[in-house]
């Protein structure tokens, strides 16, 4: 035997590889595309440029952001996420606010809330929210920053 | 296995060990001197005595000194480039210690070893590395040419962020100790010197394969047989990474495993004595080693396949354990500083993970009925796996949740192309015809590998990200790893090893469900110019404001920065992430940001401009629910009120003036971010009487000077003020005029291209400021209740505490 049974093999092998080339490269030669597509069947698309989405809700071009409580709610593309995300919040009802809910206000930290309870206390209830001036810690300009976000119930 | 059969597992670890402790240790040479000599002094002296075990114990302490002294920084000769005072602009000489990597269309990075530099009309000697990266065209450049280059040259930065990887002391470890930048027209390279041989064979496989096959497939090629993976597509080089199996792109034990039995077999088939045929193929390892160059896991893998050659040799048994403990003394000895390469640590543990584990593995399903090659694939596949697990997250966050299994399908597709690729280049050689017959069947063999792991990297959760683990929960995972070989015959192991498990992870757990502390955390992140705030509400939810600087073709923030740095947190969603304008230093990097997290909503202004591509094409994949804002709004997030100060819906003539400011109000504690605002948008917020009054202002556009204009600092009085910017920008922000303006309103300065990131953190009693890059903390007592204004703010009020 001029070769032993494991050179056979090699040959073997080394031969299907050749014409599995071959086979490979006349089909390549003759579907360009397919094989390209193939190629590159894990790239991304090269994409169009974007245009962000108008979230103004048909509105053409900008539309002023300010509404009458200087605040405008707004059409979402989508709804929500469940995150605890509350816009627009409503006005604080001074009479009825907790510790902890005036705590929430800018600048008011829970000292100064504790201190807008005992007032409340004092006098029984707000009659506007300019009486929060009478809280030690409360000047004009930190009530001008509340002014939107609380109000007197009854 | 046992001890005794690896004589060098104690000496490899203790000098490891040493080598590890000298990180800690700092510069002591002279006392390290001392501890050695004083250590084998008496090992020498016991072992006199006749006291053999204290000798030996003496001897393994002296070698814990001798890997400190190994791994302590070297003192720098007097001429070495960092210790001279060199020109701003400096035109340096050298030999290039690498190839150029092309890292982007415009830039390739150069390692230079430096050996004289021009001062004036004199050339004057000097010594050190220095990484230039050069912009624009070159001439070509190859490994060992010198080259002479004008540059500036600086100390290299980094990002420096809590737990995010520092790269200066990444570069320190290579020996480099400057780094600079300059023109590819500046660069001229001395055309005498050829480039050595290795690296003419290794571009010549190169050039081949790209010519014989189509793009993608070329890079894949390049990279199984000689780990060149810079053409690599990024969709391709993230599918590998995704299903686990990276490591057959790198050059390790695998390919030399296959090159050295592929000669061995080839040989033996025809004839050829056994050890001629050892001869030849340690002959053709050395051969590959030096093409495939000197990464520490082809040198582990060569060094491994040398001594195992050897011993066919000498006819003796060989020992693996003991072959790769010589392989990492070899490769300490030579290269301290490689202990701390991921490929190093990747390479070594998974070695020693199949060397100690696959054995008990493979036996263990074996007896559940197995078939035999099926619980030999899995159990190497899982060895690999379990050792190297927490090194990849230690450096990548990463952890494959189906490597094992890709394995499984990817390294039999892998073995065969990379056999082939080499018949394919070796017949090129003969016959470029019959060589492109080959090519085009490893083509089909390529796809199919492509296709497997792409299939793989598609599963969802195939990789989650998690934060690096401390060295607690890493020691306690080893103690386990090393007790499974012992499990089936002793009894306490497997409750010790179950218990040192339950350790691991519960210490791996506990980051995510610790209570916080109750403070409100700001975080100004170290982003080089651009921005990038971290907001974490003591409630939990979190806001992130800008991404800094990134995208396609740059180095992208948002996917080596900000993503660490979240992972490490460990955040793993985001309630909001808010964009203040589209421009690529803010938005740059919330491409990568939106991809990898779990993103609630996303804020933005509306106005979108070049910069945001990336962004806007990841936000529809995100899931985020999108809300335009504008001036008015207020949104309550947890106890945080946020109010919306910018833009007010009329087009601006700069996007600047239409950035999205946001203000945060928490407790007494508020801070403004104004993202780009210049003085237009501030004349026209303090014009609408937005509430500007704040504790803490991010300055608005890095401190330009067209932006934080004298009536708005005198409405906003911010005691604090941060200024988010790159060292050695080109706007030359922060301009002095901003800052004398800073100054003026009596703001507090912090800048990040100084301190590195900026943290902020408060419990609304008092405030804590760290620079990060200083390691310094301030203490600030707040106290807002005792003043009767809204000034309480005001820095008279700010009583300063340095905690040392």
């Amino acid at each position: 035997m001029l070769y032993s049974r494991p050179q056979i093999r090699l040959l073997l092998v080394l031969a299907t590889m050749l014409l599995a080339g071959l086979g490979i490269r006349e089909w390549r030669a003759g579907f360009p595309d397919a094989a390209l597509r193939l190629e590159r069947f894990d790239r991304a698309e090269p994409s169009a440029p974007l245009l962000p989405v108008d979230t103004t809700g048909g509105e053409s071009g900008r539309t002023s952001h300010r509404g009458v409580n200087g605040a405008l709610a707004r059409p979402e593309t989508r709804p929500v996420s469940a995150a605890p995300i509350v816009a627009d919040p409503r006005p604080l009802d001074l009479n009825r606010a907790t510790v902890a809910e005036l705590a929430r206000l800018p600048g008011v930290g829970p000292g100064l809330a504790q201190r807008i309870l005992e007032e409340r206390g004092r006098r029984g209830r707000f009659d506007s929210p300019e009486a929060l001036r009478q809280v030690v810690g409360l000047g004009p300009k930190k009530l001008a920053a509340l002014r939107d976000l609380v109000t007197v119930g009854e | 296995m046992r001890l005794a059969s690896a004589p060098l597992l104690p000496l490899g670890t203790t000098f490891a060990a040493g080598i590890l402790g000298a990180a800690w240790l700092g510069p002591r040479p002279l006392l390290l001197v001392e501890l050695t000599g004083g250590l084998l002094v008496l090992a020498t002296v016991a072992l006199g005595c006749g006291h053999d075990r204290p000798a030996l114990f003496l001897l393994l302490g002296g070698l814990v000194a001798l890997g400190a002294l190994r791994g302590s920084a070297p003192l720098l000769p007097h001429d070495h480039i960092s210790r001279l005072t060199l020109p701003p602009v400096v035109s340096v000489e050298g030999r290039l210690l690498d190839e150029p990597v092309r890292w982007a269309t415009d830039r390739t990075r150069l390692l230079l070893e430096v050996d004289a530099y021009q001062d004036g009309p004199d050339r004057r000697p000097a010594r050190g590395r220095a990484q230039l990266t050069i912009y624009g065209e070159t001439e070509p450049l190859g490994e060992g040419q010198r080259i002479r280059a004008e540059v500036r040259l600086h100390h290299p930065v980094g990002f420096r962020n809590p737990n995010v990887f520092d790269y200066p002391a990444h570069l320190r470890r290579d020996g480099i100790l400057l780094v600079g930048s300059g023109r590819g027209d500046r660069v001229t390279p001395f055309t005498a010197d050829a480039p050595p041989w290795p690296i003419r064979v290794r571009r010549w496989a190169v050039a081949t394969i790209r010519a014989q096959l189509p793009e993608s497939s070329a890079a894949l090629l390049a990279g199984l047989l000689l780990g060149e993976r810079t053409a690599l597509p990024g969709e391709t080089d993230e599918a590998f990474r995704r299903a686990g199996v990276y490591h057959v792109l790198a050059v390790s034990g695998f390919n030399v495993a296959l090159v050295a039995s592929s000669v061995f077999a080839a040989l033996s088939l025809f004839g050829v004595p056994r050890r001629t045929t050892a001869l030849v193929a340690a002959a053709v390892l050395v051969g590959f080693a030096l093409v495939v160059g000197g990464q520490p896991s082809v040198l582990r893998a060569t060094v491994m396949g040398l001594l195992l050659l050897l011993s066919v040799l000498l006819e003796r048994d060989s020992q693996l354990m003991n072959a790769l403990c010589l392989a990492g003394l070899a490769l300490l000895v030579w290269s301290p500083t490689d202990l701390w390469d991921p490929g190093f640590q990747l390479s070594f543990a998974a070695t020693a993970g199949i060397i100690y584990l696959a054995g008990p593995f493979t036996g263990f399903l074996k007896e559940r009925g197995w078939p035999h090659w099926l619980a030999a694939a899995v159990a190497v596949s899982l060895a690999a796996q379990l050792p190297v697990t927490p090194i990849m997250l230690a450096h990548f966050n990463q952890l494959s949740l189906i490597g094992v299994a890709a394995n499984l399908l990817v390294v039999p597709l892998a073995g065969p192309a990379t056999t082939l690729g080499m018949l394919a280049l070796l017949t090129q050689l003969a016959s470029e015809t019959a060589a492109s017959l080959l090519f085009n069947t490893l083509w089909l063999l390529l796809i199919a590998l492509r296709v497997v792991v792409w299939a793989a990297a598609a599963i969802p959760g195939a990789m989650v990200h998690l934060p690096a683990p401390s060295w607690a929960p890493v020691t306690a995972w080893c103690g386990a790893l090393l007790l499974i070989p012992y499990l089936a015959t002793r009894v306490w192991t497997r409750a010790a090893a179950s218990g040192l498990l339950a350790v691991a992870m519960a210490l791996s757990v506990w980051p995510w469900v610790s209570p916080g502390d109750g403070r409100l955390r700001i975080t100004f992140l170290d982003v080089g110019q651009g921005d990038a705030t971290l907001v974490e509400l003591p409630e939990g939810p979190r806001i992130l404001v800008d991404g800094g600087p990134g995208g396609a073709r740059r180095f992208d923030v948002g996917e080596r920065v900000l993503s660490p740095f979240l992972w490490n947190r460990p955040v793993g969603r985001l309630d909001v992430v808010a964009l203040s304008h589209s421009d690529s230093d803010h938005a740059g990097g919330l491409g990568a940001v939106l991809r990898h997290f779990h993103v609630g909503e996303f804020w933005e202004s509306g106005r979108w401009g070049p910069g945001g591509e990336d962004a806007l094409l990841a936000l529809p994949q995100s899931g985020a629910a999108r809300r335009v804002l504008g001036a008015g709004q207020r949104l309550w997030l947890g106890n945080a009120l946020i109010t919306v100060v910018n833009p007010d819906g009329q087009p601006s003539v700069s996007p600047n003036d239409d950035s999205l400011v946001l203000r945060l109000d928490w407790r007494g504690v508020s801070v403004l971010l104004t993202g780009d605002l210049g003085w237009r948008g501030e004349a026209r917020v303090l014009e609408r009487g937005e509430p500007v009054r704040v504790l803490t202002l991010r300055v608005g556009h890095h401190g330009s000077r067209f932006s934080s204009t004298t009536p708005f600092l005198e409405s906003a009085r911010p005691p604090f003020a941060i200024i988010s910017v790159g060292a050695r920008n080109p706007f030359r922000h922060p301009t002095p005029e901003a800052l004398a303006r800073l100054e003026a309103a009596g703001a507090r300065i912090y800048r990040t291209d100084r301190d590195g990131a900026i943290v902020i953190e408060t419990d609304g009693m008092r405030l804590w400021i760290t620079r990060w890059a200083r390691g310094t903390t301030e203490v600030f007592d707040l106290d807002p209740e005792r003043s009767s204004e809204a000034g309480d703010t005001s820095p008279r009020n700010v009583r300063r505490v340095d905690l040392g």
